[in-house]
């Protein structure tokens, strides 16, 4: 419990860093006294200091929401299929977002960010149970293969039909392009107070069903001996899961592997327990995804790279090596 | 079992896999007209089969079948070939019907040395590219190998690892084209999208070079891996030098989607869905190269076709088609193998 809680205190402690960093480093380096006056006492006159306060700030706190998102919503959905490589990106819950998004575009359901995001999350739902269900369910569940083919077949699917649409609709184009920049940066202008609490609440939904889902890992009828409703949370979790990877999704882009490798790292640290490793993940992951995020910003001058292509390739590598690891019965 | 005889060359087949192949030629060669004769300005077909070897028939037909129809057809048939060919090598190598170079990262390591030559050399001559295609490969495959050697190959872990060095190659392309001139990234990601129109004798003659070394090579080695499929033990009591066997059919897999994706870019799915149709048609036990090959090209000459018939605005690529057929395929074959059926 005790050394759980330490470890906590220095996952928030990274975090800490990480936004310094945010706020920090860019195009413009800025030293972290000018950050620090620009958060306490902006001087309006100073153009670093609005740097900080107009691009930066909100940058980095879609960077927390987004990444603390991801990094929960990985958490849960490895308890959820006992599949060590679950994560939402992988299994194609973002491509099914982006789907979702852009048939709503060329239809004209949805203009304006405002409208997109619920439509985000319906896409992201639907991607999640059929997903979830092919890959993930029968006989021989739990297999990561499948679980990562089933997701990776869902994405090709599912972009290619994305892509159709784009390719025919201009003005879809333009607008998606917009949408999906997969960035932090672009979204200054919407006011993410709604997304925040969607994933607060989210979260705090996650933590209150984990004692039950833990102990649904521990077989399904042991779980019912001890009065768990299976299918009910479940259920949960799953709608939990996709509110958590939609609203990254909507604030972010398109992010992959930051709730892979953020939980198993977490649980290399915390060890099985649930709650303390929803905690550490949703601090991990918002420190992951802000230091991807100045990795991007500093690797190709003067230009940037999106926050999903730096997550994409160290990812890409730690899932690699996990597989190496894996004994052959558990693939 | 019949043999077939050419000459000192005898290729023993069976009669189901020889009647299959014989089929699928015939169906290769009435499509291929097609192709040839179908399209927006109406040209004979004795017209269009003529200018397409080169005979002189007048104004339209001469450029518009013989460098516009005939070149992008004749790439979608071999590139198509290379795609089935390879698929059906990794298939049989891992003995597993999931393993296709464009799923394991091969095709996506392609992809980023192709664009890394574009960047670094410059859109030079299309060799020069395949060169660096090539090159991303084999460093892919040589990667996933690394990474997923633990006493030995395990084909799922390697599909795994190959998933994730996938997403690598692909991040790496990404900043490779957020670091090239405007000009050269708008090019190279048009690449990228996997297409054959376009496609000149150039592209042709590139991929028929490159199947002419290939194929002889992997014939050679097809009895070998027909052996090997029973198992490493029974191979090597038959003779077979299962490690060089094994290295240079896998070599060959790599080259054939390296050359693939230089000549068209990465286009999906054939690889995976032309090896299993083979098996469904001869009835196999095995593997099936000349079939999956043909049937390979079959496939991607047909989704050129739909691409060109659909009634849209802008033509689609091919490669939204071959996903359409080949994505449900995958979805099904996970589906089968969750409820514990053969993976």
């Amino acid at each position: 419990m005790r050394t759980r809680a330490l470890i906590a205190i220095a996952a928030a402690a990274v975090l800490v860093v990480a936004i310094a960093l945010s706020l920090a480093i860019g195009a413009r380096a800025i030293d972290l006294g000018t950050v620090w006056q620009a958060l306490t006492d902006l001087d309006p006159n100073d153009p670093e200091q609005l740097i900080v306060s107009d691009l930066r700030v909100s940058r980095t706190v879609i960077g927390i929401l987004a990444g603390a998102a991801l990094g929960v919503a990985g958490a849960l959905m490895q308890a959820l299929t006992r599949n060590p490589f679950a994560d939402p990106g992988l299994l194609g819950i973002n491509a099914g977002a982006s789907l979702a998004v852009v048939i709503a575009l060329s239809t004209g359901v949805a203009t304006g960010f405002a409208a997109q995001v619920p439509v985000a999350f319906v896409g992201a739902g639907v991607a999640a149970v059929i997903v979830y269900s092919i890959g993930a369910r029968g006989a021989a569940a739990g297999a990561p293969v499948r679980l990562a083919l089933a997701g990776v077949a869902f994405t090709a699917l599912v972009s290619s039909v994305t892509y159709a649409i784009l390719l025919l609709n201009d003005q879809t184009m333009e607008q998606y392009r917009l949408w999906v920049a997969g960035s932090l940066t672009g979204r200054q202008d919407y006011d993410v107070t709604a997304l925040a609490w969607i994933v607060v609440v989210a979260i705090a939904a996650g933590l209150l069903a984990s004692r039950q889902l833990q102990a649904i890992a521990l077989g399904e009828d042991a779980a019912r001996a001890l009065g768990v409703r299976i299918g009910a949370i479940r259920t949960v979790i799953i709608v939990i899961v996709t509110l958590l990877a939609g609203a990254a999704t909507a604030a972010a882009g398109p992010i992959v592997f930051v709730g892979l490798a953020v939980p198993h790292l977490a649980r290399a640290l915390v060890g099985a327990s649930l709650p303390w490793l929803l905690v550490v993940s949703a601090l991990g992951g918002a420190a992951l995804v802000l230091v991807c995020d100045v990795i991007g910003r500093v690797v190709a001058p003067p230009g940037e790279i999106g926050v999903g292509i730096s997550t994409a390739f160290i990812g890409g590598l730690i899932f690699a090596l996990m597989a190496r690891r894996m004994k052959v019965v558990e693939l | 079992m019949r043999i077939l005889r050419i000459g000192p060359l005898g290729i023993s087949t069976h009669r189901r896999t020889f009647a299959v192949g014989l089929v699928m030629l015939v169906a290769l060669g009435a499509l291929m007209v097609f192709a040839l004769s179908h399209g927006q300005s109406s040209i004979t077909v004795l017209e269009s089969l003529k200018a397409a070897v080169g005979i002189p028939v007048g104004a339209p037909a001469d450029f518009i079948v013989g460098q516009v129809r005939a070149p992008r057809a004749l790439t979608a048939v071999l590139v198509g070939a290379m795609l089935g060919l390879s698929g059906a090598i990794l298939q049989s190598l891992t003995r597993n019907p999931l393993a296709s170079p464009d799923f394991i990262g091969i095709s996506a390591g392609a992809g980023t040395g192709a664009v890394l030559t574009l960047w670094l050399i410059g859109a030079g001559s299309l060799w020069v590219t395949a060169a660096g295609a090539a090159a991303g490969a084999l460093a892919t495959a040589g990667l996933i190998l690394l990474l997923s050697w633990r006493h030995g190959i395990v084909p799922l872990r390697m599909i795994l690892a190959g998933i994730g060095m996938g997403f690598v190659a692909n991040a790496a392309t990404q900043y490779a084209l957020t670091r090239m001139d405007m000009h050269e990234a708008g090019n190279a990601l048009g690449w990228l999208v996997g297409s054959v129109t376009g496609r000149t004798w150039t592209h042709v003659s590139v991929a028929a070079i490159c199947l002419a070394v290939l194929l002889p090579v992997v014939l050679w080695n097809a009895r070998s891996l027909r052996t090997m499929e029973m198992g490493d033990d029974t191979a090597r009591a038959l003779g077979i030098a299962v490690g060089p066997a094994r290295m240079v059919l896998a070599l060959c897999s790599v080259l054939l989607a390296a050359a693939s994706v230089a000549i068209t870019g990465p286009i999906g799915f054939i690889a995976l869905v032309a090896p299993a149709i083979a098996l469904r048609l001869t009835r196999n036990a095995g593997v099936t190269l000349i079939p999956s090959a043909l049937i390979g090209a079959l496939l991607l000459l047909a989704a050129d076709q739909v691409a060109q018939l659909m009634p849209t605005t802008v033509q689609l690529p091919v490669g939204v088609f071959t996903a359409a057929v080949g994505a449900p395929y995958l979805l099904w074959l996970v589906w089968r193998a969750s409820r514990g059926g053969p993976a």
